[in-house]
C-alpha cells in the first residue's frame, strides 16, 4: 500500500533524528538543522558560548535540542529553557554561575522583543495624583512590558560585562563578590541591565506580579528595612519602569 | 543602511524576524516601509506539514501583514514539523496527488485567513521521495493553478535541484505559467560536496545567471531578489549583484509608450 503523507513525514523525521542507516541526502538536512540551532542559540547566548568555548557550547546545544525540541516555526523564541537545562547538565556542573548567565541573556533577548511601553512618567504621575488618598494603598501598577528580573547568588552582571566586545580593561571577576539583584529592560531601543538595591528589587518584583502598593511595600521592607517608598516611586516612575497605574 | 537611502526598489524581510510585540526591529521596519515597498517572506509556517496549521504563527503573520501592507506575502512549498516537533528547516515534500491535495488545502486556508493571495516558493532539496509520482515542476505549477496562489520562483533552487535530482531546468521553466510568477529569487550555492547545497552564502553562479536570463525571457521583468544571508559580504558587493540582475531585467523590460 502507498504510504500516506503523515507516514512519509514521520519516516523522514525519524531518519533525520536517528542517523542510523545513514543516507547522505538526509544527512545534509541533519547538518542544516543542527547548525541552525547552534547558530540561533549561539547568537542569543553569546556570553555563555564564550564562557564554555564553542565546541562545548555546540555539544550542549545538540543535547538541549534533543531533550527540548523546538515546537514552533519562529526560531527567535526558541531556547528559553537553556538555563534550566544547563543547571542539570553534568558537564557544566563546575560552572555554577552558568545557568544564571543564561537567564540574564534570555532576559535581555526577551526585553529586546517585548511590547513597546504605552505610558510616560508624566501620564503615570498625573494618574497617581488623581487617586483618592484612601485608595492609594490598594493601587496596582503596570510595569514597562520589557522589564525582567533576575536574582543570582553570583556576580552575573560583572561576568556579562567583561564579556562584552567593547569591554576595556580588567576582565577578572571575583566569583565571591556576592550576588546580584538585576532589572533587565529595553531603554530607547537598547537592552540595559541595572543593579537594584534588595528593597527596590522586592518592591518591583511584587508590583510586576500584580501586588498592590501596600503588599509591595511590605515585601520591600522585609528585604531591606531602610527601603523608602517615596524615593522608590519617584525613581521608578521617572525612569519609566513603573509605566502606568493599573485599572 | 537607512541613512544611505540605497537606490533599491524594494525590501524583503523574513516575516518571523518581525513577529515581536514591539522593539527596535519593528520600528526600523516602519521607517523602511515609509519609503519603500516591502515583501514578507516566511520560513516557518510549515505549509506542507500534516500537523494542524499553527494558529498562533498565523495570527502573528496576519498581524504583521496588516501592519506592513506588504507588496507580497510568500511561504515555502515544504514542511518543517511533524507530530508537534519542529525542525526549523525547509524539508522536502513527496510530489504526488496525496501531497498536492494537502498542500492546496493548506495554501487556500492560509489565503483565507490572511485575506490575500500568497506566493509559494519552490525549495532546494537534497532528498527525493521514491513515492513521488510527478515531476517537481508539475507539482509546483499545479499548486498555483488550483489555489490561485502566485509563485516565487527561486531560479537557484531550480538549478540546485536539477543538479541533485537530474531535472531538466528548461522543462521546469516551461511548466510554469508566466502569469503566476510574482517574484524571483537568486542565490549562491556550495557544490564542494557530493550534494549541491543552497547556502545563500556565495555569489550567484554563472550557470544560474544564464538560467535567470531564460526565466526573465519567459516570465518578463519580474521583481528579483538576491538572497545572501550567511557569510554576508559588504553591502557594495550585494549592490553589484543586484545591478547584474537589473541589467537582465532592463534588457527584457517593456518600454512604456
Amino acid at each position: 500500500m502507498r504510504s500516506s503523507l503523515p507516514e512519509l513525514q514521520r519516516r523522514f523525521a525519524a531518519a533525520l533524528l536517528d542517523g542510523a542507516g545513514e543516507d547522505a541526502r538526509i544527512g545534509a538536512y541533519r547538518n542544516t538543522v543542527t547548525a541552525n540551532y547552534r547558530n540561533a542559540l549561539g547568537a542569543t547566548y553569546r556570553v555563555v558560548r564564550e564562557l564554555t568555548g564553542g565546541p562545548f557550547f555546540d555539544t550542549a546545544v545538540d543535547a538541549f535540542a534533543a531533550s527540548h525540541p523546538s515546537t514552533g516555526g519562529d526560531l527567535n523564541v526558541y531556547g528559553g529553557e537553556l538555563a534550566e537545562f544547563l543547571a542539570s547538565y553534568p558537564y557544566a556542573r563546575e560552572l555554577a554561575y552558568l545557568p544564571d548567565v543564561a537567564r540574564l541573556e534570555w532576559a535581555l533577548d526577551e526585553a529586546h522583543r517585548a511590547a513597546d511601553p504605552s505610558g510616560t512618567p508624566a501620564s503615570t504621575l498625573a494618574a497617581l495624583a488623581a487617586i483618592p488618598g484612601p485608595e492609594v494603598a490598594t493601587q496596582r501598577f503596570a510595569l514597562d512590558p520589557s522589564c525582567r528580573f533576575l536574582h543570582s547568588p553570583h556576580p552575573v552582571m560583572r561576568i556579562w560585562q567583561v564579556h562584552q566586545p567593547d569591554h576595556e580593561g580588567d576582565r577578572q571577576v571575583d566569583l565571591r563578590a556576592g550576588g546580584d539583584h538585576l532589572l533587565i529592560r529595553r531603554e530607547d531601543a537598547t537592552p540595559v541591565i541595572e543593579r537594584l538595591p534588595a528593597g527596590d528589587y522586592a518592591f518591583l518584583v511584587s508590583l510586576a506580579a500584580g501586588a498592590d502598593l501596600s503588599a509591595a511595600l511590605e515585601a520591600a521592607l522585609n528585604a531591606d528595612a531602610t527601603f523608602d517608598l517615596g524615593t522608590a516611586l519617584r525613581t521608578h516612575i521617572a525612569s519609566g519602569v513603573i509605566m502606568a497605574v493599573a485599572h | 543602511m537607512l541613512d544611505r537611502r540605497p537606490a533599491v526598489s524594494w525590501f524583503e524581510i523574513h516575516s518571523e524576524n518581525y513577529f515581536a510585540d514591539g522593539g527596535p526591529p519593528l520600528a526600523t521596519l516602519e521607517r523602511i516601509r515609509a519609503d519603500y515597498p516591502v515583501a514578507m517572506h516566511g520560513v516557518g509556517l510549515s505549509l506542507g506539514s500534516t500537523d494542524p496549521l499553527d494558529r498562533e504563527h498565523l495570527r502573528k503573520l496576519k498581524r504583521l501583514a496588516d501592519r506592513v501592507d506588504p507588496a507580497l506575502v510568500s511561504e515555502h512549498l515544504c514542511w518543517s514539523s511533524v507530530d508537534g516537533r519542529h525542525f526549523n528547516d525547509l524539508l522536502p515534500l513527496p510530489y504526488n496527488e496525496d501531497a498536492l491535495d494537502h498542500v492546496c488545502a493548506r495554501v487556500s486556508a492560509v489565503q483565507d485567513h490572511l485575506g490575500r493571495t500568497i506566493a509559494v516558493e519552490n525549495v532546494s532539496s537534497y532528498y527525493a521521495f521514491p513515492e513521488s509520482t510527478v515531476p517537481e515542476y508539475a507539482f509546483v505549477a499545479a499548486v498555483a493553478a488550483r489555489t490561485g496562489a502566485k509563485l516565487l520562483v527561486d531560479v537557484n533552487n531550480i538549478y540546485v535541484n536539477a543538479r541533485n535530482h537530474g531535472i531538466d531546468p528548461a522543462a521546469y521553466l516551461a511548466a510554469i505559467a508566466p502569469a503566476s510568477v510574482a517574484e524571483i529569487h537568486l542565490a549562491g550555492f556550495d557544490a564542494s560536496g557530493p550534494i549541491v547545497i543552497d547556502t545563500h552564502g556565495a555569489p550567484v553562479a554563472p550557470e544560474v545567471w544564464s538560467l535567470y536570463e531564460r526565466a526573465i525571457a519567459r516570465f518578463g521583468p519580474v521583481p528579483t531578489l538576491i538572497e545572501w544571508d550567511t557569510d554576508i559580504p559588504a553591502f557594495d558587493v550585494l549592490l553589484r549583484e543586484a545591478a547584474t540582475a537589473q541589467r537582465v531585467l532592463d534588457e527584457h523590460a517593456i518600454v512604456a509608450a
